[in-house]
């Protein structure tokens, strides 16, 4: 009899699908920790006296981070629906559950945006009046690039996802009591007009918060750049989040290896994704030579930053796309939670390397505020995803796919 | 019943040896009515120890790889050693021809650049994995196979439509016909037969017709190559020849390049206000916009020859372009309509396309004037789009003309029929 034979068969107790009181302690310590490290951070940058030009960098970075990774939970979500897959169903509501973090994104969006409103211009050049009234380049974009349009920009962009996520997710849990097939009929309808929907908004976040940083220069494919890092989190987020709830005895018979080896193909094949969005933005550029298109790589092949792209690409390419490729490491989830640990890690880097040489052209700085303020966002994504999606099912218990996804096999 | 006729009918094909063949016993082929017989059959077998046997599926098994106790294929390795070999070969190929070779300065980047090599390693990589792949399942499976003692078996034939088999060889060490046929009976089989073939070296060649086909086209493939080898080893008087002169030698400047007709020597120029380029120009009103005198045409540009020809090039265009919604009669009903209306667009705002042909509707084309037509296939009218830019202006006049005939046709009465034609309509 195969595993999941097993898991259907009633002699054993009922599989454990929620968090139960963890729930509330998780969410207790992501808000203790989230605001004490993002409290330091603050004080700490103040403290620096640079106008909080390092803590403002350091702040984008975590926030435009944990953004990716919500929009790669959303990503997983549509994509579910649109091409109405079967063996994601098992991982589907922890990807919702991880959409609920939108909220809080949208509160720690607001600690970037209000003071670029008030006049802060420790982020962006484009924010300077005194640069812009000097700088043809910046003068003409200033119609896009100019603080109130940017913030009705950010409101557009959470308003298409913090409405996508809860249309999605709420139907989804009210399904879990109705089993109403309807309802995932009317989400597969939705979810082509919201796929479009999110690739305009998370193409243009990724124009709008880290492409402008570097407001000279310009590149189509950027979005799709940061998407690409929003993929791969996702799915090593989830391979992460499976492996822990499996350890402490949830989900024990509904996920297998056989769904770990899908996340780990995703993950990989992503992961050469992203190489090969990040090396035809960079191709183009260098073959060309066009002096007004090579300002973004300038920095990052001439000075120490060039070790940092070095690094990239043997440490977040090479080594994992290897690594990763096997089918006996996808199929081992401690080894593929390890590998998607790794990846994590790599594309806080990615970000960094984006970031960073906006604030620090010529050397590569790190500061103990970058740590501070990623785990200080990430408990507060913590605590906002499970005060939306803490006490639901961590599996969607009557979605018509289910029994499917359950028994699904790789072959 | 019918697995005995089949019997019967092997036997009779055994009965035909040619003399110097013998018949040999191949083994035993059991037939099962599902994928769920095949599978638990399938683990009967191999719990029983047997080794040479397979099975036979129309389409994949899902579950069958583990019911046989195959182990997982070695091809995943070969591919990833295929995609490497991938890798080195662009790399070195590219580093020969351009670093070494012929050294050749491309855009003022050097000889040899990791970044230029990435394209086509990662093309060649992709190339040498999906051979590998390609062809190493043929390897593996031992594949073309043209001939196999199964084919000769007629119940065979439906392993490609909906039978699900599996054959036993007599060379398996565990074989013993009478135990294999119960073990085979009792998985479920709905029909266990023999199957024998003969050793005759004639039944196992190759026809004729198709060696004379291979060598034919082998010497063929062969055909450039000779003349690829003769003209890199003789010389010619005559100039080369461009299969496309005019991409070769274009009239223009690249970018970034240098002019010496302006004194800051750039090619790269913003073009002088109201530049129009060459036969741009389009001043003819009549012809390019259905305009005289600013007044919609009501003939035709004399470009266009009114005749049968042109009037049938016309309907070629509206056939293509105009029935999708106006449909073949030009009443407004064409595919789209219908479909839109099937899938009940009727009920949230769908616009029919316009009737072209009826006298009566509020919008009346047949009044319209030739210009105001054309005008519209060019740039659209509400919900249609203009089609300028797929249909060249003559064969927008042509549709024009086209659709007048048609519009005549449904509006004809008595008189438009020549009086000697008039009694064959009765």
């Amino acid at each position: 009899m195969s595993s999941f034979e097993s898991a259907i068969s009633s002699h054993d107790p009922p599989d454990r699908l929620t968090l139960g009181p963890a729930a509330l302690r998780l969410k207790g310590l992501g808000l203790a920790v989230g605001v004490v490290c993002m409290a330091v951070a603050i004080v700490w940058g103040l403290a620096i006296g640079d106008d909080m030009r390092r803590f403002f960098h350091s702040y984008l970075l975590a926030f435009t981070y944990f953004l990716s990774i919500a929009l790669g939970a959303l990503f997983y979500v549509v994509i579910h629906h649109l091409v109405s897959a079967t063996w994601s169903v098992v991982f589907r509501r922890l990807a919702e559950i991880i959409t609920g973090a939108f909220p809080a994104l949208f509160v720690l969006m607001l600690g970037l945006v209000l003071p670029i409103l008030a006049g802060s211009h420790s982020l962006f050049l484009w924010t300077d009046s005194d640069v812009v009234a000097h700088d043809h380049v910046l003068l003409v974009k200033q119609s896009y690039l100019n603080a109130p349009f940017f913030a009705v920009r950010m409101l557009i962009y959470f308003a298409v996802w913090m409405w996508m996520s809860r249309y999605f997710m709420k139907r989804s849990v009210q399904q879990d009591e109705t089993g109403d097939v309807a309802l995932s009929n009317r989400l597969r309808r939705v979810s082509g007009p919201a796929m479009i929907a999110y690739a305009l908004t998370t193409a243009w976040a990724g124009f709008d918060l880290l492409m402008s940083l570097t407001p000279h220069w310009f590149s189509t494919i950027f979005g799709v750049y940061y998407f690409a890092g929003a993929a791969i989190s996702i799915y090593c987020l989830l391979a992460i989040f499976s492996f822990a709830l499996q350890r402490s005895g949830r989900m024990t018979r509904t996920i297998s290896p056989e769904h770990y080896h899908d996340l780990g193909k995703m993950a990989n094949s992503f992961t050469l994704f992203w190489a090969y969005i990040g090396f035809s933005q960079f191709m183009l550029i260098w073959a060309a030579n066009i002096p007004e298109e090579t300002t973004f790589f300038r920095p990052r092949m001439f000075t120490e930053w060039k070790w940092a792209s070095l690094v990239l690409i043997i440490f977040h390419f090479v080594v994992p796309f290897v690594g990763m490729m096997s089918r006996h490491v996808k199929r081992n989830p401690p080894v593929l939670a390890a590998w998607a640990v790794y990846m994590l890690l790599l594309h806080a880097f990615d970000l960094f390397w984006v970031i960073m040489p906006a604030y620090s052209p010529d050397a590569i700085v790190f500061h103990p505020m970058d740590v501070l303020c990623l785990i200080g966002a990430g408990g507060i994504c913590l605590f906002g995803a499970l005060s939306v999606g803490g006490n639901v099912k961590l599996l969607a218990v009557r979605d018509p796919r289910l029994e499917a996804s359950i028994r699904f096999i790789n072959q | 019943m019918a697995s005995d006729e089949l019997d019967n009918e092997v036997t009779a094909e055994s009965d035909m040896l040619l003399p110097g063949s013998e018949t040999v016993f191949y083994g035993l082929l059991a037939e099962y009515d599902s994928p769920g017989a095949l599978l638990q059959a399938a683990e009967q077998v191999r719990d029983a120890g047997y080794e040479k046997w397979d099975c036979h599926a129309p389409y994949p098994v899902h579950g069958l790889d583990p019911a046989m106790g195959i182990r997982s294929t070695i091809l995943p390795v070969l591919v990833f050693a295929g995609g490497i070999t991938g890798t080195a070969t662009a790399i070195l190929m590219q580093w020969w021809m351009n670093a070494r070779a012929w050294q050749w300065v491309a855009s003022g980047k050097p000889y040899f650049s990791v970044a230029q090599q990435i394209p086509i390693a990662f093309e060649l990589t992709v190339l040498f994995s999906a051979f590998t792949a390609f062809w190493g399942m043929w390897f593996l499976n031992k594949l073309p196979q043209v001939w196999h003692p199964l084919f000769r078996k007629k119940r065979f034939l439906k392993a490609s439509s909906n039978g699900f088999f599996i054959s036993v060889e007599s060379q398996d060490p565990s074989f013993r016909r009478a135990d294999t046929e119960k073990l085979l009976r009792e998985a479920g089989a709905v029909a266990v037969e023999e199957v024998s073939y003969t050793t005759s070296p004639e039944q196992r060649n190759v026809p004729r017709p198709l060696l004379g086909f291979i060598l034919l086209t082998t010497v063929l493939a062969l055909v450039p190559f000779a003349f690829i080898a003769k003209y890199r080893t003789t010389h010619s008087d005559k100039p080369h020849f461009y299969i496309v002169g005019d991409m070769d030698f274009q009239q223009k400047r690249r970018p970034q390049s240098e002019s010496d007709v302006f004194a800051d020597s750039r090619a790269d120029r913003v073009g002088v206000a109201g530049t129009v380029a060459r036969g741009e120009l389009k001043e003819d009103d009549h012809f390019y916009r259905g305009l005289v005198d600013g007044e919609w045409a009501t003939t035709f540009p004399p470009q266009l020859e009114i005749s049968e020809r042109r009037m049938r090039e016309g309907e070629e265009r509206f056939q293509i372009y105009c029935t999708p919604c106006h449909g073949q009669a030009a009443a407004g009903n064409g595919m789209i309509h219908q479909r839109a209306m099937a899938v009940g667009a009727g009920a949230t705002g769908w616009v029919q396309p316009l009737n072209l042909v009826d006298t009566t509707a509020q919008l009346n084309v047949v009044r319209q004037p030739h210009g105001q037509i054309f005008n519209t296939i060019s740039n659209g009218i509400r919900t249609m789009p203009g089609y300028k830019s797929q249909i060249p202006e003559m064969d927008r006049w042509k549709i024009v003309l086209y659709l007048r005939a048609i519009q005549r046709s449904r509006n004809a009465s008595i008189e438009d029929v020549p009086p000697s034609k008039r009694p064959a309509l009765r």
